[in-house]
């Protein structure tokens, strides 16, 4: 009982953007762990779910997040990975979504984005965070261990597939994602590298990425595997969208996009999927958090990774 | 025996004026802190003789040292012997007012200020006066600035020959070289035109407040508009008129925005200072002026007072003056470019209808306070929701209903959801001054619409707003309208609206009581533990824990805890930890 007051005391500290101390994160890292190691790499989620999209260490819009879909435990949440860099708050964003997992794991799923990497993180902000807030990098190298126990992938309800970037050709089955060894750091190519990488076009087949990593991939592409996989829908984020969700290929793909006016400064909207426990599809569009609600705004000049 | 006991408790004293020398800022500051202490231990006699001398030459410490000893200082008379001592206290306060630091100068004119009544009329003359000068005629700012402030206090007890001299350093104090001097006689100029003769206001004060009026420096200016409000009241009307309004029309068409405000700031009481008659002549122009001024600070400023100014119109020309000088600039503020403006005027302009009457404010008011209600900027809408009560008492809540209701109806389907939260959060308010009928007719499905918004925000405003309304119509109401909506919410296909059902239940069972409580929505509470969702099933045990005080025995003995032993065993994790943690709380 004393960890659950001591872990509720961290998720009130959390949502109020002050991190947790060192040891804390230690200890939470190895508690995520234990849950963690226990998922599948295509995590089954029951509906009702609601699904959310990339967040980037936005950590006050996260919180307007919870203020249109609801609170954890009361609402179930799945969020398709990217949960830092780039934003001012990646420290903040990842442990307190870390946090709830931790508390509430049958009520909030995390699978992993390209983000959620040792070398993406050095080059576009986590890393540079964690030394500017702990003055070491040690959190750095909790976080990003427990980066590599995430699942790679959900499915709710055997009907909507959800991952963060998209398909892989090296991929027809559900079953040869769950052959995976996940726990591993993203590899520049192969099958892990693609769930994570890949983008949909409209096209045939498979296409090159600008990306420089993971696939284009077509409506054929998308046919085959949602009939061989009895897939009704593939859910997916990684890119932005200015409107907060878009289909693709009919309604066969769904990018959401969960963080409003991303980089403080594509005045895009934000949306959510919330799914009933009939898989009725409800989005809610939200905005960046008013200026009034966010902490004092950061002095420092902009870091250069901001697009 | 005698003589030790008298060592020793002196012996903290002695610590005490030690300190006063010693090197450590912090502890020289707690013994000057503690001086009036060291002052009754050392007896009137050697404070006169020793401490005070000591303390006039400890005047080149650090500045929170000479702070505090200036203010210590003002309260020091009866530690010096009383008031025909007091005179000895003038020395260090004097060269406290010379000093650099503002604060500490001005915490030494304070001191002054305090201790000048305590002067017989002969010491004020011998001591206060001479200081007074020699402030007025120091080579540097800084004492000539304290000096503006020591003129009021000893003018009105001294002779005609010394009042005559002050007043000639009062002047030269106006006229002074340095910025920082004239800003401080003009700020003073006030209260000195209270003291002085009415024969020597009009001869003299009038002149340096023209003067004044018309400095080079802005910040000089601004402040001769403040003491034109005392002097204006000091004089009688025709002499204001001839003397005061033509500086004080100036200084409503000032070139500097900052001027202009001032006279904005102070409107409504120069008009009481004024009198009606100059009122209606004078002031009905400037403040049009003012209310169409470039700078958006100023119509900000002034069209705070439109209310106010309107209210206080002498009642012959009240009317007459609102509708044809008044209105026509209220309507252009309402479209103004600026949402301060607009949110300034929405913020009084409520407050006109009370004195245009019924007919009027359906003509003419009306219109405006419906172009407010769809302002772009929350402010202003709010600003007009939140006073909708003075304008209920005056036309009546069917006229209002029928012009302004759309309105409201209309921002309470926003597509932002703070607005419509804003709503939400007027709606209790709303409810008190419509009445329960009206509210009913007209409202009372918002309210319920709100329950199954999809923004969680929404929803859990709403739930709050039911137990207001609640609270405010009364259990019989709750019974008919909203207790019946609320459980048919319990079956709603969605999981997230099933939960807004069990919030309502948890937020309505203090006002509802405990017979109504278990007799309509115990029954509810316990359906929704076989929900097939955990969400609601774990929700159910926290309902039902937060509940139990609501609850009868039998019922928590028959019905809720057979319920919770079965949640307990839920397949879910977390229906099984609150299904405990209920369990534990009814023991």
């Amino acid at each position: 009982m004393s960890d659950m007051s001591d872990l509720d005391r961290q998720i009130e500290q959390l949502q109020r953007c002050e991190v947790i101390k060192e040891s804390e994160v230690k200890a939470l890292c190895a508690k995520a762990r234990e849950i963690l190691v226990e998922e599948g790499n295509v995590q089954a989620v029951d509906a009702p779910v609601t699904v959310c999209g990339d967040i980037h260490g936005q950590f006050y819009d996260l919180k307007e997040l919870f203020k249109v879909g609801g609170k954890v435990p009361e609402t179930n949440y799945l969020f398709m990975g990217d949960f830092v860099d780039r934003g001012f708050y990646s420290v903040e964003t990842f442990l307190l979504l870390l946090a709830l997992k931790v508390r509430y794991p049958d009520r909030i799923t995390l699978i992993r984005g390209n983000h959620e990497s040792r070398q993406i993180t050095q080059v576009y902000g986590f890393y540079d965070e964690c030394l500017r807030k702990y003055g070491s990098i040690t959190v750095w190298r909790y976080c990003t261990e427990i980066f590599d126990y995430l699942s790679l992938s959900a499915i709710v309800d055997g009907k909507i597939f959800c991952v963060h970037g998209g398909l892989s050709p090296s991929i027809t089955s559900l079953d040869q994602i769950r052959q995976i060894d996940r726990k591993q750091e993203v590899p520049h190519d192969g099958p892990m590298c693609d769930l994570l990488w890949s983008d949909p076009e409209d096209m045939q087949g498979w296409g090159v990425s600008p990306r420089g990593a993971g696939y284009l991939f077509g409506s054929d592409v998308v046919n085959t595997f949602c009939q061989e996989n009895e897939v009704d829908l593939i859910c997916r984020a990684h890119q932005l969208v200015m409107e907060g969700y878009k289909w693709h290929f009919g309604e066969m793909v769904l990018t959401v996009w969960s963080a409003p006016n991303y980089c403080y400064r594509c005045g895009n909207v934000a949306a959510i999927l919330e799914l009933d426990e009939n898989l009725k599809r409800d989005f809610t569009i939200f905005e960046a958090a008013p200026q009034e609600s966010r902490g004092i705004p950061s002095k420092k000049p902009q870091p250069d990774y901001f697009l | 025996m005698a003589t030790s006991d008298a060592d020793d408790s002196l012996y903290p004293i002695a610590v005490l004026i030690d300190e006063l020398r010693n090197e450590d800022v912090q502890l020289r500051l707690n013994s000057i802190k503690k001086l009036g202490t060291i002052a009754l231990a050392l007896g009137v006699e050697r404070t006169r003789a020793e401490l005070i001398p000591f303390l006039t030459d400890t005047i080149y410490d650090e500045d929170e040292v000479l702070l505090a000893l200036a203010e210590q200082l003002g309260s020091f008379t009866p530690l010096v012997g009383g008031p025909e001592h007091v005179h000895c206290l003038l020395p260090p306060l004097e060269s406290l007012a010379t000093v650099e630091e503002t604060v500490v100068r001005d915490k030494a004119v304070e001191s002054l200020r305090i201790i000048a009544d305590q002067h017989s009329q002969s010491d004020l003359e011998n001591y206060f006066v001479p200081l007074v000068k020699r402030l007025a005629g120091g080579d540097w700012f800084t004492s000539r600035t304290s000096a503006c402030g020591l003129f009021s206090v000893c003018y009105k007890r001294v002779s005609t020959n010394v009042k005559a001299e002050l007043r000639q350093n009062f002047r030269n104090l106006c006229a002074d070289d340095t910025p920082m001097v004239r800003r401080a006689a003009a700020g003073k100029l006030g209260e000195f035109a209270k003291v002085v003769e009415s024969e020597c206001l009009k001869s003299d004060l009038i002149q340096l407040f023209n003067l004044l009026a018309q400095d080079e420096q802005d910040s000089v200016r601004l402040l001769a508009v403040e003491a034109s409000v005392s002097i204006a009241s000091l004089l009688p009307s025709e002499d204001t008129e001839q003397l005061v309004m033509p500086t004080l029309r100036q200084a409503a068409e000032d070139k500097s925005w900052r001027v202009r405000y001032m006279v904005a700031d102070k409107f409504t009481e120069l008009q009481s200072a004024v009198g009606p008659e100059i009122t209606k002549n004078d002031l009905v122009p400037a403040f049009q002026s003012l209310l169409k001024d470039c700078e958006a600070e100023v119509r900000a400023a002034s069209a705070h007072k439109v209310k106010d100014f309107c209210q206080n119109l002498s009642p012959d020309v009240r009317e007459q003056i609102i509708m044809t000088a008044m209105l026509p600039c209220v309507k252009d503020l309402v479209a103004d470019a600026n949402q301060h403006v607009k949110s300034a005027l929405a913020s009084v302009i409520m407050g006109l209808s009370p004195i245009l009457g019924k007919d009027n404010t359906i003509e003419h008011l009306l219109p405006l306070f419906l172009t407010q209600l769809k302002d772009e900027c929350p402010e202003v809408r709010l600003n007009i929701i939140s006073n909708l009560d003075c304008v209920n008492e005056v036309i009546g809540i069917k006229q209002l209903s029928q012009s302004l209701l759309p309105a409201i109806v209309e921002l309470a389907e926003d597509t932002k959801w703070r607005v419509r939260l804003a709503i939400i959060e007027y709606m209790p308010l709303l409810a008190g001054q419509l009445g329960v009928e009206f509210f009913d007719e007209k409202l009372n499905s918002l309210c319920m619409t709100w329950l199954v918004d999809h923004v969680y925000a929404i929803r859990e405003a709403a739930t709050l707003n039911l137990k207001k309304l609640v609270e405010k119509f009364g259990k019989e109401w709750a019974q008919q309208t909203v207790i019946p909506k609320v459980l048919q919410m319990s079956r709603d296909q969605n999981y997230l609206h099933r939960l807004t059902c069990l919030f309502c239940i948890n937020l309505l069972a203090e006002p509802l009581g405990q017979e109504l409580t278990t007799k309509l929505m115990l029954p509810t509470i316990i359906t929704m533990g076989s929900d097939p969702v955990a969400n609601v099933r774990f929700n159910v045990a926290k309902t039902l824990q937060k509940l139990a005080p609501q609850l009868d025995q039998s019922s928590i003995q028959t019905q809720v805890k057979p319920l919770l032993e079965k949640l307990k065993a839920d397949s879910d994790m977390d229906v099984q930890y609150y299904a405990s943690e209920a369990l534990e709380v009814l023991k």
